[in-house]
């Protein structure tokens, strides 16, 4: 009888942590997300070319949904949160690589900007706990 | 290295009478230019000359050597070189590509020295300062076919190197060389080998996109041919749903019809509308279900609600961001654009009529949602091919002309955000539990357009282009042979206010979908 208690509290505990986090996809522990270019602390002058990196993961279209893989998106200047749960919002601030890209043109105002990159699976959810780089910090002159 | 050559050439000669006196061999050939080495020269040609000598001197002889390669000339903006092995003159390349953009990084755009590489495997004969045959010829056009800090290999390199170097090659298909008779297959070697596989799989599903719009019209035309029996049928279930649909904000709007003539279109839907029943009057289902066929018999299938605009000229863009600059005058034609974007009742039939490809979920009177552009692009050609009427997607410029409303402000209703005009981040004291919400919630603006900013992000016909520099004054859509990414308009419920303004554009990629994105049509009269 108290084996049936506590399976019922861990399920009871357990199932509302699976609906909370339905989208959420590991990603493999070993993953790494990081930029090629810039390097943190970067002075650039005009526009430039992004690069992407993504370590013992694949790079895919948005809508494929094949284990261990995600498409890029880069955070331009962005300080909210990353809510798991919701798909990584579209906006001049969210930049979505759904086609598979792993650099971009990028053309920033001058000053200082942080840049971030989410990995999204193939619905644009971040993985849970989210594959993020690190936040780097540029300055356009 | 130059020894060893020497060595080779001299053995064959000892053993063999000379035959034209040329040795040949079989030879990995690098050949590498700087690319807009006349802009550098013109720039600050000591400095430019200076610093191509001292990269040769540290970077590219050394990277050379260390690879088991034989530097065979040097030009005023390149070199070529040969190797014996394939895997050592790829990875030299890549070691040169990766040093100079870690050279350039710290330099302004437009100091930067980039090479371009290709690497060719071919039997080539050899000479004491220069290497000659089509093998180096091709190696040279890979090169310039190479966009700047890039490396090109051919088909011949990429079987020898492709199981024993680890990174990406794209495959470029077979390209067509200036003087070489058979297509050459080209590859571009990418950093990053997960690149490969989403590049490919891209192309995969452009295909498989192309295909299903062509079944989309092909069945579209099918569909139009069928016994017209089978339409009548089709039209009777179709409308026998029809009291889930309110149309009451619709009803109380007749007014906004009034911008300008209307077209047949409109008097279509406006007849069809009085027939239609009230979602309480049940008896009159049946009455209705036999007079729907009726007004709608040169079709059976449920059209968008159109309003015709008159068009003429207007000012198009803002000085509210980058991308919305220059402002600029654009004429319109007349055409007409949809009340509302496609619903998911809309968008359903299609996917019934097997025109779209998926079929969406949500209310039927909400807005259909992530859909790309190719999506959007397959509703409209079913839509048209079974109406039979130049459904198509509205074009930028339309967009916005009918987003205005026929108002120069910021918002259509004015210059200040005003909550509870559209469906935006933070735009309303209440938190919407469903979204999207219904389609037609909020005011329409002076053209009776519904959901003109808010609600969901709608795809136009224009490829995206940055700002608007050069762009068409006509109202005609903005398109290039190939682009990846299209222009959305609107904003979303996800997106703040900003996003609601007219002027507000954006990009996503054409062949990729998001939950907050949708369309309307737009019809030339």
């Amino acid at each position: 009888m108290k084996i049936v208690r506590l399976t019922l509290l861990a399920a009871a505990l357990t199932l509302p942590s699976f609906a909370v986090h339905a989208q959420g996809k590991q990603a493999p522990k070993d993953a790494v997300l990081y930029f090629v270019w810039p390097q943190n602390g970067a002075t650039i002058k005009g526009g430039f070319w992004c690069r992407f990196g993504l370590r013992n993961m694949g790079v895919t279209h948005a809508g494929d949904d094949f284990q261990n893989s995600g498409h890029h998106h880069l955070l331009v200047d962005v300080n909210e949160p990353l809510d798991v749960n919701e798909p990584i919002p579209q906006d001049k601030n969210h930049i979505h690589f759904g086609a598979g890209q792993t650099e971009a043109r990028l053309e920033l105002a001058p000053g200082r900007h942080t840049l971030q990159l989410v990995l999204g699976d193939a619905k644009h959810y971040p993985f849970n706990p989210p594959l993020v780089s690190e936040k780097i910090t540029v300055t356009i002159k | 290295m130059r020894d060893k050559i020497r060595d080779i050439n001299s053995a064959r000669n000892a053993k063999l009478p000379p035959r034209a006196g040329t040795p040949r061999r079989l030879a990995a050939i690098v050949a590498a230019d700087i690319s807009g080495y006349s802009r550098l020269m013109e720039l600050d040609e000591e400095g430019t000359h200076v610093r191509v000598k001292r990269i040769q001197r540290d970077l590219v002889e050394p990277s050379i050597t260390e690879h088991y390669g034989r530097l065979v000339k040097t030009t005023g903006d390149g070199f070529i070189a040969i190797f014996d092995s394939p895997v050592e003159a790829v990875r030299c390349g890549i070691v040169i590509q990766q040093n100079m953009a870690g050279r350039n990084t710290s330099l302004p755009k437009d100091h930067w020295i980039e090479y371009r590489i290709g690497i060719n495997l071919g039997d080539v004969i050899i000479e004491e300062d220069d290497i000659y045959g089509d093998g180096v010829n091709l190696a040279s056009r890979l090169e310039n076919m190479a966009d700047p800090g890039q490396l090109y290999i051919s088909g011949g390199i990429y079987e020898q190197i492709k199981n024993k170097l680890v990174c990406g090659y794209e495959s470029l298909g077979d390209r067509k060389v200036k003087n070489i008779t058979d297509p050459v297959r080209v590859y571009r070697v990418l950093p990053d080998p997960a690149a490969v596989k989403s590049r490919k799989r891209r192309d995969t599903v452009l295909v498989l996109l192309i295909s299903l719009i062509w079944l989309g019209i092909a069945s579209g035309a099918l569909w139009y041919w069928l016994p017209h029996s089978k339409l009548r049928i089709q039209t009777n279930q179709v409308s026998s749903e029809v009291p889930n649909v309110t149309q009451a904000p619709v009803a109380k709007q007749p007014s906004q019809l009034s911008q300008s003539s209307i077209s047949p279109t409109i008097a279509d839907q406006q007849a069809r509308q009085q027939t239609q029943p009230l979602p309480s009057a049940a008896p009159a289902e049946k009455q209705a279900a036999l007079q729907t066929p009726l007004a709608t018999q040169t079709s059976a299938i449920r059209e968008p609600e159109m309003n015709a605009l008159r068009g003429g000229p207007f000012m198009m863009g803002s000085n509210d961001d980058p991308s919305e600059k220059p402002v600029h005058q654009v004429t319109i034609k007349p055409f007409a654009i949809s009340r509302y974007p496609i619903s998911v009742r809309e968008w359903n039939e299609c996917f019934a009529a097997k025109g779209c490809a998926f079929a969406a979920t949500g209310k039927d009177d909400a807005p259909v949602t992530n859909v790309s552009w190719s999506d959007a692009k397959q509703f409209v050609a079913w839509l048209a091919g079974s109406t039979r009427k130049a459904y198509r997607l509205p074009t930028e410029a339309e967009w916005e002309h009918a987003a205005r409303g026929g108002t120069q402000t910021k918002y259509w209703w004015g210059e200040e955000f005003q909550p509870g005009m559209a469906n935006c981040k933070n735009c309303a004291d209440t938190v919407v539990a469903e979204q999207p919400v219904k389609l037609g919630s909020f005011k329409p603006n002076p053209f009776g357009l519904y959901d003109m900013g808010g609600g969901v992000d709608q795809w136009v016909e224009d490829c995206w282009h940055k700002n608007y520099q050069g762009a068409p004054s006509d109202g005609s859509p903005w398109l290039d042979s190939d682009c990846t990414s299209h222009v959305i308009r609107s904003g979303s419920w996800k997106n703040d206010a900003r996003y609601v303004r007219p002027a507000n554009r954006d990009s996503y990629d054409t062949n990729v979908r998001y939950p907050t994105h949708g369309f309307r049509v737009a019809l030339s009269p």
